[in-house]
């Protein structure tokens, strides 16, 4: 995270400024939520993935589809749009989580410009 | 120690569900003048908030992570409340294979389903017509979120604090080693 003050310089701290490192702290926690929000989204669609190519593959007629904590015997047509849809939510879902992640790193990228202006040295803003 | 006088600015919150604001200081020295504090005792003080700060994050943390967990649950009995009434017109039984041990499966025929039963907690577990179990969960799954909402607020207001009081730190320390070459420059000057 970052930290403020260095050396003793004599760059004052306003109201706005500790607002805007305030801005900046949340955003980056967000960021990082994010991050971790994407990770599982991509694992959940790979296996939605995995799991209509399998599908494809088995000429059972039933299927034990996941409900709960229970497998249901589905037919297999049935468990097909089943899991179609389960995929389309899920890529709908990561597409959000990508545009929020793209427009949090917009607005660190703002605050970085105006914070490293006006402290320069004094402000520390990187990753550790 | 009270709470010390620092120029507040209007219309901020002084505290949140129990929470503590972490006062803004305008200016350093004014306000250690205004408190009567010297720039160790200061930076204690702060310290100390801090710490304070750190213990409620750490609850707060573990109540967020019970309700994420939660709330997945809440929406895999309403799946599988949602299934059991889709089998309900067809006549069909549904067959399910559960987990009756670790490692070991059985399989179940559920007939034509009017009623389940919602486990409550407190070991007590009530019959609920289809209908009434997906409103009950839903409630459920509803407060869940709500709660959690407000939860993530208040992580948000405490993260703020806390970024204030290290910033706060920062500034009076730095103060201090300012005050400290001023007065060496003089001595030295002087001498």
């Amino acid at each position: 995270m970052q930290q403020a003050g260095s050396s003793g310089s004599e760059t004052e701290v306003t109201w706005e400024d500790q607002q805007k490192i305030n801005q900046f702290s949340r955003l980056n926690n967000r960021f990082h939520e994010l991050e971790d929000e994407i990770k599982l989204a991509k694992e959940t669609n790979d296996n939605l993935e995995d799991a209509s190519n399998e599908l494809i593959l088995t000429d059972d007629d039933i299927v034990r589809f996941q409900i709960g904590e229970v497998f249901a015997h589905i037919p297999k047509d049935e468990v097909e749009t089943r899991i179609e849809q389960m995929k389309e939510v899920t890529s709908k879902n990561l597409e959000k989580l990508e545009e929020e992640k793209e427009s949090i790193v917009a607005q660190m990228d703002e605050l970085k410009k105006i914070l490293y202006g006006k402290f320069k040295d004094s402000i520390n803003l990187e990753e550790d | 120690m009270a709470s010390t006088s620092a120029s507040a600015i209007e219309g901020t919150v002084t505290e949140r569900r129990g929470i503590p604001a972490a006062a803004f200081v305008e200016d350093v020295q004014t306000y250690l003048s205004q408190s009567g504090l010297d720039a160790n005792s200061a930076l204690a003080f702060f310290q100390e908030r801090l710490q304070q700060y750190r213990v409620v994050e750490m609850k707060l943390l573990a109540q967020q992570r019970d309700l994420q967990a939660k709330i997945p649950d809440i929406e895999k009995c309403l799946d599988v409340v949602a299934a059991l009434q889709a089998k309900k017109g067809t006549g069909e039984a549904l067959l399910a294979d559960f987990e009756v041990s670790e490692g070991i499966y059985s399989r179940a025929r559920i007939e034509d389903a009017d009623s389940v039963c919602l486990w409550l907690g407190a070991n007590v577990m009530l019959d609920y017509s289809c209908e009434e179990a997906t409103a009950l969960l839903q409630k459920n799954l509803e407060n869940a979120k709500a709660s959690l909402e407000v939860l993530v607020a208040d992580l948000q207001f405490l993260r703020d604090q806390v970024t204030i009081t290290q910033v706060t730190i920062a500034r009076v320390y730095n103060w201090d080693v300012h005050q400290r070459r001023t007065r060496q420059a003089i001595v030295t000057t002087e001498s």
